[in-house]
């Protein structure tokens, strides 16, 4: 893999952002995946030594402003999703497609269950099932993107 | 640049396969306890409003970048608009335009019948908003909450607390400012609850907004509570927010269950926020300056004679008077200067109200 650059994450950050502040409404602001939690997994198992959980946590706080929630609350979940993201890097790094796929699935999940308990201790009412499914979106996404030539590291099972 | 430097310093000497700097359980304690803490600070103490408003600044531009495609969009279709659909759209709008002229004139005539009446039961006269169209940006993105942001704000003197309106009813209220923008909580929030009153009937209610699906909920109504499907519910105006007589919602569904003392009432609201772009933003002035302070000397007198029933005696020049005409409760009686002021100042809004079943008697 060449070295990343800082440029190029400041970049893909910025465009996922644009991506999250498009005008979503109805079943489209539902199935809406996290372009943003997406970009910075990415850039954690490619370059852990630029973006950390310092990037996630303040990305979240970006995410906060945008959605006017309280702040804090996608910060703390970006962290923690980041944390699980940086601890396993170096087998990610070793992982084949399928098995990154599942692990990044499981990322979106994590950060998805830590805003919903947050939001449930503010008293905000259960959304259902569907609450999950831009989880299921993201990696759908993610899959596209490596099937594009997206290069995260991982290894095809024939290679 | 520092990090730069180091960042080349570290491919030089060491491998990438190491990461340098804390270990990531110390980056998640810090990190997460930087978050709960600004939580705390933001939902309890309400530090960050002014560094919110900030940097919503700073965004407005990205977010103007991102709002692009779709303006283009529908300027486009509309540019391409065919002839036909103008020309219908024209058609229609010119009788819509005939009808509420017709309406109009009868709506003059009767507001000066009505301030006419006013003056002669000399009650104070019925409020005029002042309103700014504002069109809607994006819907909110919190899932959880029901919110959308219009594209009026601080700069073009909008305040929280303002009420939001369509042609067809009662959106919502402004709850957060933004330099450019503001940030409106729909009434199907679960969050926002709208002083209601019946059409048919005038009872008076509180709805909620329900939060998951686009409804409204009128809790604590007991089982044998006067109210029909199809029932239209519109603003009673007693809060002060909303003018009165808006219409809200329409009632959809009555539960009544044997286990519960309420009535469980599902409300449709008639306003519509995905149908819409357009919205008007309603704001009822403040009465007069020296209502205000007149308050705070009436207060003031009555914790100096520590009279318990301090409202009793604010409301006392109505009901010692049984002989006046009036049924409404404001009469600018000269006996009692102070009592007066505060009296109009509560009970303003609801005088509009009051009065309008008495008119219609």
């Amino acid at each position: 893999m060449p070295p990343s650059k800082l440029k190029s994450i400041y970049l893909s950050l910025a465009i996922a952002f644009v991506f999250l502040l498009l005008p979503w409404s109805g079943f489209a602001l539902k199935i809406r995946p996290d372009f943003i939690l997406l970009v910075i997994i990415f850039w954690l198992i490619r370059a852990p030594n630029l973006c950390n959980v310092g990037t996630a946590w303040f990305l979240g706080l970006f995410v906060d402003l945008a959605t006017g929630g309280i702040f804090g609350q996608f910060a703390l979940a970006y962290t923690i999703t980041a944390f699980f993201a940086v601890t396993y890097q170096r087998r990610l790094v070793l992982f084949n497609h399928t098995q990154q796929l599942i692990y990044v699935f499981f990322l979106l999940m994590i950060s998805q269950i830590v805003l919903l308990i947050i939001k449930t201790f503010s008293g905000a009412e259960a959304l259902g099932w569907d609450y999950f499914l831009p989880s299921f979106l993201g990696v759908l996404l993610w899959r596209v993107a490596v099937v594009f030539g997206l290069n995260t590291g991982g290894r095809s099972r024939g290679a | 640049m520092a990090r730069r430097f180091n960042q080349k310093l570290e491919q030089q000497s060491a491998p990438a396969f190491f990461v340098h700097g804390p270990s990531p359980l110390a980056r998640l304690a810090f990190f997460s306890a930087l978050s709960l803490a600004l939580m705390a600070a933001d939902s309890r103490l309400e530090y960050l409003a002014s560094v919110r408003q900030n940097l919503q600044a700073l965004l407005h531009p990205l977010q103007l970048l991102a709002n692009a495609p779709s303006r283009l969009y529908r300027d486009t279709s509309e540019y391409f608009s065919t002839h036909e659909y103008l020309l219908n759209e024209n058609r229609k709008l010119k009788k819509n335009a005939l009808k509420q002229a017709v309406e109009l004139q009868k709506l003059s005539t009767l507001e000066l019948e009505n301030d006419n009446l006013r003056q002669l039961l000399q009650t104070n006269k019925s409020i005029i908003e002042t309103s700014v169209a504002a069109e809607i940006m994006h819907v909110g993105r919190d899932l959880f909450t029901k919110k959308i942001i219009v594209n009026r704000g601080a700069t073009h003197n909008i305040a929280a607390g303002e009420a939001v309106v369509d042609a067809t009813g009662v959106i919502g209220q402004v709850t957060r400012i933004y330099p450019l923008s503001s940030e409106v909580t729909l009434i199907t929030d679960k969050s926002l609850a709208i002083p209601i009153q019946v059409e048919r009937n005038g009872l008076r209610a509180i709805a909620f907004g329900h939060g998951r699906d686009n409804t409204l909920d009128l809790p604590y109504l007991p089982t044998n509570v006067d109210i029909q499907r199809g029932d239209k519910l519109v603003t009673s105006g007693i809060d002060g927010v909303y003018p009165a007589g808006l219409a809200v919602a329409i009632v959809s569904q009555i539960e009544i269950t044997p286990d519960s003392p309420f009535a469980r009432i599902i409300c449709v609201p008639t306003g519509g926020v995905e149908n819409h772009k357009q919205v008007l933003l309603v704001s009822i002035p403040h009465t007069i300056e020296p209502v205000k302070t007149e308050i705070i000397s009436t207060v003031k007198l009555e914790a100096k004679a520590k009279n318990p029933e301090s409202k009793v005696i604010a409301i006392k020049p109505t009901v010692a008077k049984p002989g006046v005409r009036e049924p409404t409760a404001v009469k600018a009686g000269p006996e009692k200067p102070q009592l007066i002021p505060e009296v109009k100042s509560i009970i303003t809004t609801p005088t509009n109200n009051v009065s309008k079943p008495h008119a219609t008697e």
